[in-house]
């Protein structure tokens, strides 16, 4: 599927986001570190000796640069070290565990997004000035303009009170994570609050590249082999409707690992968007800096998938 | 002579626009026998491409047909279903277009849009398909067919890019080419190959080729009749020695007369046409060319000519004529 050209450029790309991870993870140490109070301002005073063996434990009592230099080594091996607050935990499995947890709401906020976004703006564009594009256009203007906090609260209404009242409680939506894992309805009603704004984004695009491309003579040139709307449709224009859309995914990617630390905390997910408000008022140092690296990472990876599904649809574009 | 495959009888698109309603193809009526080569020529926007689109009901919104009927075989393609019309595109009367590389899916391979031609019509396996595509390929002289057939639209040449549009539109073995413009893009050698090529084809397959084009050149080289278009209407028409030889609408002969001659005189000017083409939306009274007519008298200004015989097979739409206005004597001058 790729080229020798396209895996030395992925291997590239691959080694970049090493050096960001690190730059990223340098810059929010020192950060963290030049905050006033220490990481045990939010302790129970112990007595001195105990905070200093305390402080020795974490290494907290080394000079800066030689915390510094252990922090990077660690990283570098894979190991964020171990939580302030709850002494004895290893940050990097739970990071793991939580940013799975994360990437299950994600996912389905993605593939609303992506979905719905795509599908009411090709709907939009193909019955243009009709009753369905102003349907589709004003639902995306709603999602344009709510907050993702707002459509979470209203979907509790909807979902959580109105259906319990309605069904007489045999079927609502219940906040919360039962296990590690969540269960579909779970994951559907955040991913929706979480996607639903991004979605109308992509329905604008979509409906403007696509009133663009409709009108290319590739679009009558398959009109005139006799081939059906929906094949013209589908095939020859959405597919290169979709190529300024995939520009977009790379921000909306970043937009929606940030709206899931809003949503995270509303809907209770013990993902990573709840720990890094935790652990930002826990003052939980080594779980911050891990996280931020952490969001790094995933950015930069979305960034290069993004580049890389340009190359899946236009053939023109090689590396 | 033969049943015409088909027949125009008084065809009029209009676009529907905010400023008013453009009268883009204004009453024209026509024949295509089978096999023959037809020329349709005029200046742009004169309405040649939007009569060829409206042939295969492929005017876009605000465009319509409005009035008239386009007889393929007998039926009338204007009345028909969307799905009776979509049979008869790409299989019975094929389009090719100007620019080869905006006409071509940037993101499917050349071969893909060949086969889809070939499977929009009939079930076939894609592995037949693929052998017929680099058939045609080969039948359109594009070397290394094999390898190329796999090849993006951006990867071949702006000639082997209209070979490639020409094969798609073989794919069928259509009664009926229709080419808009398929030279214009390209450059002069290119251009006669390709239209060497279409008169293989036709010669070859006996394809009817209607061929739109503003270059008198292109008509002379390739087409047996002539239809001369002006804002929206077919001013002349007739075969294409008498139209040459003996162009009787001013507007026939002023085209002719702007084509640079290699025996003419090198300090002779050429001839333009002053003024440009009529706003279709409120078309000059009378004939639609008296604006620009350096022969036109009184009755040209109120009175719309329909098309009169001229000559053997030969119409023009022209109270003057030039047998009449070139006379010695110079009496309708002025």
């Amino acid at each position: 599927m790729f080229t020798r050209g396209a895996l030395l450029y992925i291997g590239q790309r691959l080694v970049l986001i090493v050096f960001t991870a690190v730059a990223v993870s340098s810059i929010v140490f020192l950060g963290v570190h030049r905050l006033p109070g220490d990481a045990l301002l939010n302790e129970r005073r112990p007595d001195p000796a105990a905070e200093a063996a305390l402080l020795h434990y974490y290494h907290l009592d080394l000079p800066l640069p030689e915390q510094y230099v252990r922090y990077v080594t660690g990283l570098l091996h894979g190991d964020l070290g171990e939580s302030y607050v709850n002494r004895g935990v290893q940050i990097m499995p739970l990071l793991l565990r939580e940013a799975r947890v994360s990437a299950e709401v994600g996912a389905a906020a993605i593939v609303f997004t992506v979905g719905i976004g795509i599908l009411l703006g090709v709907i939009a564009a193909v019955r243009q000035n009709t009753w369905v594009d102003y349907l589709a256009t004003t639902t995306s203007v709603i999602g344009y303009s709510m907050p993702n906090f707002v459509i979470a609260s209203l979907l509790f209404l909807l979902f959580g009170i109105g259906l319990y009242a309605w069904t007489g409680g045999a079927l609502y939506y219940n906040s919360g994570w039962t296990g590690t894992y969540g269960t579909f309805d779970q994951i559907l009603i955040p991913g929706f609050a979480l996607g639903f704004p991004y979605a109308s984004i992509v329905a604008r695009l979509t409906r403007a590249s696509m009133l663009e491309v409709i009108r290319q003579d590739y679009v009558r040139t398959a009109r005139a082999k006799g081939l059906t709307s929906r094949v013209v449709v589908i095939r020859h224009a959405l597919r290169n409707a979709l190529i300024p859309v995939v520009t977009i995914l790379g921000p909306l990617v970043i937009g929606i690992v940030t709206g899931s630390v809003v949503i995270e905390n509303i809907f209770g997910i013990p993902g990573l968007g709840k720990e890094f408000a935790t652990s930002i008022l826990n003052r939980d140092y080594n779980i911050v800096i891990g996280l931020f690296t952490f969001y790094a990472i995933i950015i930069a990876l979305a960034n290069l998938l993004v580049d890389l599904l340009y190359t899946v649809i236009d053939p023109r574009i090689r590396y | 002579m033969s049943q015409p495959v088909l027949q125009i009888k008084d065809l009029k698109t209009q676009f529907f626009t905010d400023d008013g309603v453009v009268q883009a193809v204004d009453g024209v009526s026509f024949d295509l026998h089978p096999g023959e080569t037809l020329g349709i020529v005029g200046e742009s926007g004169c309405g040649k491409s939007v009569t060829a689109l409206s042939i295969l009901r492929l005017v876009q919104e605000p465009g319509r047909i409005v009035n008239g009927q386009i007889l393929f075989r007998g039926d009338d393609i204007v009345t028909m279903s969307d799905d009776e019309v979509r049979e008869i595109r790409g299989k019975d009367i094929a389009m090719i277009f100007q620019d080869p590389l905006s006409s071509l899916n940037p993101v499917l391979t050349v071969g893909f849009q060949i086969e889809e031609a070939i499977e929009a019509h009939r079930k076939v396996p894609s592995k037949m398909a693929l052998s017929r595509a680099v058939e045609l390929l080969k039948q359109v002289r594009i070397p290394a067919a094999e390898s190329r057939v796999r090849d993006y639209p951006h990867q071949f040449s702006g000639g082997m890019r209209q070979r490639a549009m020409i094969a798609m539109g073989l794919a069928n073995a259509p009664s009926i080419l229709i080419a808009d413009e398929p030279t214009t893009a390209l450059d002069v050698t290119v251009q006669a190959q390709i239209l060497e090529l279409l008169r293989d084809l036709n010669r070859d397959l006996k394809t009817a080729i209607i061929l739109i084009t503003h270059n008198m050149g292109v008509v002379a080289s390739l087409c047996t009749r002539v239809l001369v278009m002006y804002a929206g209407r077919v001013v002349e028409q007739g075969p294409v020695e008498r139209i040459f030889k003996d162009p009787q609408h001013p507007y026939t002969w002023s085209l002719l007369q702007s084509i640079p001659r290699l025996d003419s005189d090198r300090h002779d000017r050429l001839l333009s046409i002053e003024g440009f083409p009529p706003d279709l939306i409120r078309p000059p009274r009378g004939c639609r060319f008296n604006p620009r007519c350096q022969f036109r008298v009184d009755r040209c200004l109120h009175d719309d000519p329909a098309l009169m015989n001229v000559g053997p097979d030969q119409d023009a739409a022209c109270w003057v004529t030039m047998r009449r206005a070139l006379a010695p004597n110079g009496e309708l001058r002025g």
